[in-house]
C-alpha cells in the first residue's frame, strides 16, 4: 500500500517541481510571486494524516533544497517543509471542519504559507543566510500571502483529485 | 490537537528532522556530495528551463508591460506614439529586436572597456521564497564560466556570478540583499561599499570621513584582486538621496542601478578584463535635451495691391 502511495507521489511532486523551476520561476511576478509547490506541498500536507504529512515535508524540502535558487545550505528547506507540514497536518487532522471544507484548507495553506517564510527568516538569522531589508521582507511575505490565498482556491480542487487518487480516499473537496 | 500523535508517528518525526540537521551540518561544512547533487539536480533542470523559457517569452513580455503600466503612464503615453510608428516592423521581431539591442548595448560597453565577454540569455528568474535575487544564464563551465566573475547588463553591471554548473549558472543579481560592490565616484574618485536591498535602489556607505557625495554623482565598480569578481571601471549607478544624519562616521546614500533588473533578457560574462583600468570611459553620457528649432518668417509687403 505504502509502496503504491509513494511510487504515485513521487512523480506528481516531481512534476509540479518541474513545473515551479521552468515555468513559474520564469515570471518576476509583483509581490514576490508564489511557489505553485509549496502551495501543493502544504495542500496535500492539510489533506493527510500526519504521518503522511511529515515525509510530504521531507521530500518536498529537499526538493526544494536541491533547487539553484534555494538560498540556505541544503537541508534548511528539508527542516522547514517537515516542521511546518506536519504541524498543518496535526493541527487540522480528523477536524472535518478544517481539512474536509475548502475554505479550511485555504485558510491553514496560506497561514502555513506565512509560516514557512518566517520559519525560513529565522533560521536564515541563525544559519547566517542574509535576507535583505525589513520592508522588502514584508512586501515579499505579504506578496506571497496574497497570491497563495488567490491561487489556493484555483488549485485545489486538482490538488485534491489527485490526492485522493493516491490514496483512495472519496471526499473531494 | 485532533490527532493522537501515535509514537511511531512521532519517532518518524524525530528521524526525519535529525535527517535535515544532518544535511544542514554536512553541507556547512562543505561535504562534496550535497554539491553534487545539487548540480546534478540543475543538469537535469536546465533543459526544462530553456524549453520554459522560449515558449513563455512572449507571455513575459506581455506582463513586464502590464506591471508598468501604472508606474510610467507618461512614458508609456510617449512611447505609444512612438510605437504606433514603428509597429509593422516590430510586429514579427519584437524579442529578437530587444535582445539585440540589449546585445549591442553589451557589446558597446565591453569593446570600451576591452572586456572579453560571453554573452548569455536569462532563461529563468530565482525564487523568492528564499528571500535572493538571482537569474540563471544559459551558459555554464562548458563555456569558460567561473564562479566569482561579473555580470554586466546592456548599461551596466547586473550581478556577479555565484554557482557554475555545465551548461547554466546562477546570477547573484545586484539587488540581492547579500551582493557588495567597491564602488568609486566618477570624476572625484572617493570609495565606498554599495550593498543591494533587495530592490532596484541600492545603499551606498563611503569609506573616508572627509569625503562627500552629491546627488547625481555617477558611481563605477573599484575593481577587485585579479578583477574577480569585479573588473573595475563598470557603470553601476548613480546617487539619487544623500544621508547627511550627524551621527554617521562617513556619508551614506541611496544609490538607484542603471540596469532595470525585471527587464534581463541577455546579459555578459567578463571572461577578461582588459589589462589597463578604463578609468571613466564608461560613464554613460548625460541625456541632452533636443533642441526645439524656430522658424522666423519675414513678410514684406508688396508695393502694389494684389487684385
Amino acid at each position: 500500500m505504502l509502496t503504491r502511495q509513494i511510487s504515485l507521489s513521487a512523480p506528481i511532486f516531481l512534476f509540479i517541481f518541474l513545473v515551479q523551476e521552468a515555468v513559474v520561476n520564469q515570471f518576476k511576478l509583483p509581490g514576490g510571486g508564489f511557489s505553485l509547490f509549496v502551495i501543493f506541498a502544504l495542500v496535500w500536507a492539510v489533506i493527510s494524516t500526519p504521518e503522511i504529512a511529515a515525509l510530504t515535508g521531507f521530500g518536498a524540502g529537499i526538493l526544494m533544497d536541491m533547487s539553484q535558487s534555494a538560498g540556505g545550505p541544503v537541508g534548511q528547506w528539508t527542516l522547514i517543509m517537515i516542521i511546518i507540514c506536519y504541524g498543518v497536518s496535526y493541527l487540522s487532522y480528523g477536524d472535518g471542519n478544517i481539512n474536509g471544507n475548502p475554505v479550511g484548507v485555504v485558510f491553514f495553506v496560506v497561514i502555513a504559507n506565512l509560516s514557512t517564510g518566517l520559519l525560513f527568516l529565522a533560521s536564515s538569522a541563525l544559519l547566517g543566510v542574509t535576507t535583505g531589508g525589513f520592508g522588502q521582507i514584508l512586501l515579499t511575505l505579504l506578496g506571497n500571502s496574497l497570491w497563495t490565498l488567490a491561487l489556493t482556491p484555483i488549485v485545489l480542487p486538482a490538488f485534491s483529485f489527485l490526492h485522493n487518487f493516491v490514496f483512495e480516499t472519496r471526499s473531494v473537496l | 490537537m485532533r490527532y493522537g500523535g501515535e509514537g511511531r508517528t512521532r519517532l518518524l518525526l524525530i528521524i526525519l528532522i535529525v535527517t535535515a540537521l544532518f544535511l544542514i551540518t554536512l553541507d556547512l561544512r562543505g561535504v562534496a556530495v550535497l554539491d553534487g547533487a545539487r548540480q546534478g539536480t540543475q543538469t537535469v533542470l536546465s533543459p526544462f528551463q530553456k524549453a520554459g523559457n522560449f515558449i513563455l517569452s512572449p507571455v513575459k513580455n506581455f506582463l513586464t508591460d502590464v506591471t508598468h503600466l501604472g508606474r510610467t503612464r507618461n512614458q508609456i503615453e510617449k512611447l505609444r506614439a512612438d510605437n504606433a510608428k514603428l509597429k509593422a516592423d516590430l510586429i514579427n521581431r519584437k524579442n529578437a529586436d530587444a535582445q539585440l539591442k540589449q546585445l549591442e548595448s553589451i557589446l558597446d560597453l565591453a569593446g570600451t572597456a576591452g572586456y572579453k565577454v560571453l554573452n548569455t540569455r536569462v532563461i529563468s528568474q530565482g525564487s523568492s521564497q528564499s528571500f535572493s535575487q538571482t537569474v540563471t544564464i544559459d551558459s555554464g563551465s562548458n563555456a569558460g564560466i567561473k564562479k566569482n566573475m561579473t555580470v554586466l547588463s546592456q548599461s551596466g553591471i547586473a550581478g556577479v556570478v555565484k554557482d557554475v554548473y555545465p551548461t547554466t549558472a546562477l546570477v547573484m543579481l545586484a539587488t540581492d540583499p547579500s551582493f557588495k560592490i567597491g564602488v568609486r565616484i566618477a570624476g572625484t574618485q572617493q570609495i565606498g561599499i554599495l550593498s543591494g536591498r533587495g530592490s532596484r535602489s541600492g545603499s551606498l556607505q563611503l569609506l573616508d570621513n572627509l569625503t562627500t557625495v552629491k546627488v547625481g554623482d555617477v558611481l563605477l565598480a573599484r575593481g577587485s584582486v585579479a578583477n574577480r569578481p569585479f573588473v573595475p571601471g563598470v557603470p553601476v549607478g548613480y546617487v539619487t538621496a544623500v544621508d547627511n544624519s550627524a551621527g554617521e562616521i562617513a556619508q551614506s546614500g541611496t544609490v538607484r542601478y542603471y540596469t532595470n533588473f525585471g527587464g534581463l533578457g541577455v546579459v555578459a560574462v567578463v571572461v577578461a578584463a582588459s589589462s589597463t583600468n578604463p578609468g571613466d570611459a564608461l560613464v554613460p553620457p548625460k541625456p541632452v535635451p533636443t533642441p526645439i528649432p524656430t522658424v522666423t518668417v519675414y513678410v514684406t509687403p508688396s508695393p502694389s495691391p494684389t487684385k
